[in-house]
């Protein structure tokens, strides 16, 4: 079986959103130890950079449009993911404007905290 | 050589200079601070030894070597920043016609400032800030909000560019359509802040000055889009409109009752070459309406002429079709008082619901308006009051004084 492992935690412990604040150093390198101890269980995974960096892109009775700012809305629910490597946010949008969806929804943009090389699997 | 003098280079110069900045080196702050610095080192040396022949040259020049400064400390500070791109073409090539910055850094600055994933509250002030280089104060003072506010919510709104990886290139005509659209009503804010504001203080006639400026710039690089032709035909038609918009005490007049021969002819004409273009071009866009009501105002040419009403009734009647905007409803009625009477026109607002648009001042003075016209002095007079609570700018507020103070009994 594959599962995704969702991280919930107040993100404002982590010194704004570039996340790069006291607690930050001290979480970062528990994860590099649990990464080494997950393995090949591991297929992929990578901080987030706060939602003041977000973008979502929100289709309403078949309109899209974008916002400046995270998914905000409790009748839906994180029903799945996609990792991707574009070259800006444009990309970015244009691939979550093609996310199929089955009715009304959202797509939230995060870009994520960089890694270190080696790391990035 | 004066402060002012210095002032006036630095405007001059400084929106160019900070989009080829910007568009260089692929950050807003860097662009900014660099230009700050070259500013405050202009400051000092141009005094004593007297400007240079090219003043924006030598500004492009030193805010680029600190840009570069800028950059390198960075790197220091921060191993994971990727390289700086390569140099592109020198600040000799750049400026070498002191006023030539590639237009298109401008636009792609703009682009920039005006993306959708920017709060929509943050595009106008940063475009202003940024491609026009207005003062935080100035900019401030016509978002009615505080320096410190401001200044956050650009701080905010430039790290959400950096950190969200917004493209520093122009986005292709296949998106212009949506990107457009949020670059067109940015400016569209940009200008009715300037054109608030501007109503008596000489100062702010830069911010106009500007909006004049990029819209030339943007119908340039765009011929082809009616709407970029139009917004630049509006500002124009507005612009013309200025000297004529207070009257000696400084009370607003409103646009029926000013006359015509003080309108700038100039920009009129101006207007009406894009004016043209837009409608060469056809489009049925609401900007497209706006722009002929705008036209129909114009083409007045003394006070004697009866004014347009009927034409700009119908103006606004193919513009309620196109869009339910609460706002084309009160400029609609505004126009149908004078065709068929203030009763038909409170029938036309009947159907909007007052407490939502309680601190919404053209509502309100509209209101007044109309029941001052069906002779209701009572109910005028509380519609003005309302008005006048919500701090309207020094024009406006003396006029709706004038009106209340004008009613029957009163």
């Amino acid at each position: 079986m594959q599962y995704m492992l969702l991280i919930y935690e107040n993100e404002e412990i982590f010194g704004g959103p570039e996340k790069s604040g006291p607690i930050m150093a001290e979480v970062g390198p528990k994860h590099f130890a649990f990464i080494g101890e997950m393995g090949a269980a591991r297929l992929g995974g990578a901080g987030l950079k706060g939602t003041a960096f977000a973008t979502t892109v929100r289709t309403e009775s078949g309109q899209q449009t974008i916002h400046d700012g995270p998914f905000a809305e409790t009748k839906e629910q994180l029903g799945g993911y996609y990792l991707i490597d574009v070259p800006d946010l444009d990309a970015a949008i244009a691939l979550a404007r093609k996310v199929p969806l089955g009715r009304d929804g959202a797509i939230e943009i995060r870009p994520l905290i960089p890694m270190p090389p080696g790391m990035t699997r | 050589m004066s402060q002012k003098a210095l002032e006036d280079a630095f405007r001059e110069a400084g929106g160019r200079i900070v989009a080829a900045l910007a568009a260089r080196f692929r950050d807003l702050d860097i662009a900014e601070e660099a230009f700050a610095e070259a500013c405050s080192r202009a400051a000092k040396a141009w005094p004593v030894s007297g400007p240079p022949d090219a003043p924006s040259a030598w500004l492009y020049r030193t805010a680029e070597r600190a840009a570069l400064d800028l950059v390198r400390r960075r790197q220091v500070r921060q191993t994971l920043v990727p390289d700086p791109p390569e140099p592109e073409p020198t600040a000799e090539e750049l400026m070498s016609a002191d006023s030539a910055i590639i237009p298109e850094e401008r636009l792609r600055l703009i682009f920039v400032c005006c993306h959708p994933a920017v709060a929509p509250d943050s595009r106008a002030a940063l475009t202003l800030r940024l491609v026009c280089g207005l003062e935080i104060a100035e900019i401030a003072r016509a978002f009615l909000t505080n320096d410190i506010a401001l200044q956050q919510r650009l701080v905010r709104a430039k790290r959400k560019i950096r950190e969200a990886g917004v493209s520093f290139e122009v986005p292709g005509p296949e998106h212009w359509p949506e990107r457009l659209g949020a670059v067109l009503s940015t400016l569209e804010v940009a200008y009715s802040k300037a054109h608030e504001d501007a109503a008596g203080s000489g100062r702010h006639a830069g911010f106009a000055a500007e909006m004049l400026a990029l819209t030339a710039l943007l119908a340039t690089m765009m011929p082809d889009e009616a709407e970029v032709q139009a917004l630049a035909a509006i500002v124009r038609f507005a612009e013309a409109r200025r000297p004529a918009r207070r009257a000696a005490d400084g009370a607003m007049i409103p646009l029926s009752e000013q006359d015509p021969a003080r309108w700038s002819a100039e920009l009129i004409a101006e207007a009406r070459r894009y004016c043209g273009r837009a409608l060469s071009i056809g489009s049925p866009a609401p900007r497209i309406l706006n722009m002929m009501i705008h036209a129909l105002w114009c083409g007045r040419r003394s006070l004697e002429e009866p004014p347009p009403w009927k034409a700009v009734l119908s103006a606004y009647d193919l513009l309620a079709g196109l869009q339910d905007n609460p706002i084309v409803t009160i400029n609609r009625a505004v126009a149908l008082a004078e065709v068929e009477g203030p009763e038909a026109a409170l029938a036309a607002i009947a159907g909007l619901e007052p407490a939502r648009f309680a601190t919404f001042l053209p509502y309100q003075a509209l209101v007044g308006d109309l029941l001052a016209r069906t002779g209701d002095v009572e109910g005028a007079r509380a519609a003005f009051d309302r008005a006048l609570a919500l701090g309207p700018g020094e024009a406006e507020a003396l006029y709706i004084a004038a009106r209340r103070e004008a009613l029957s009994g009163a």
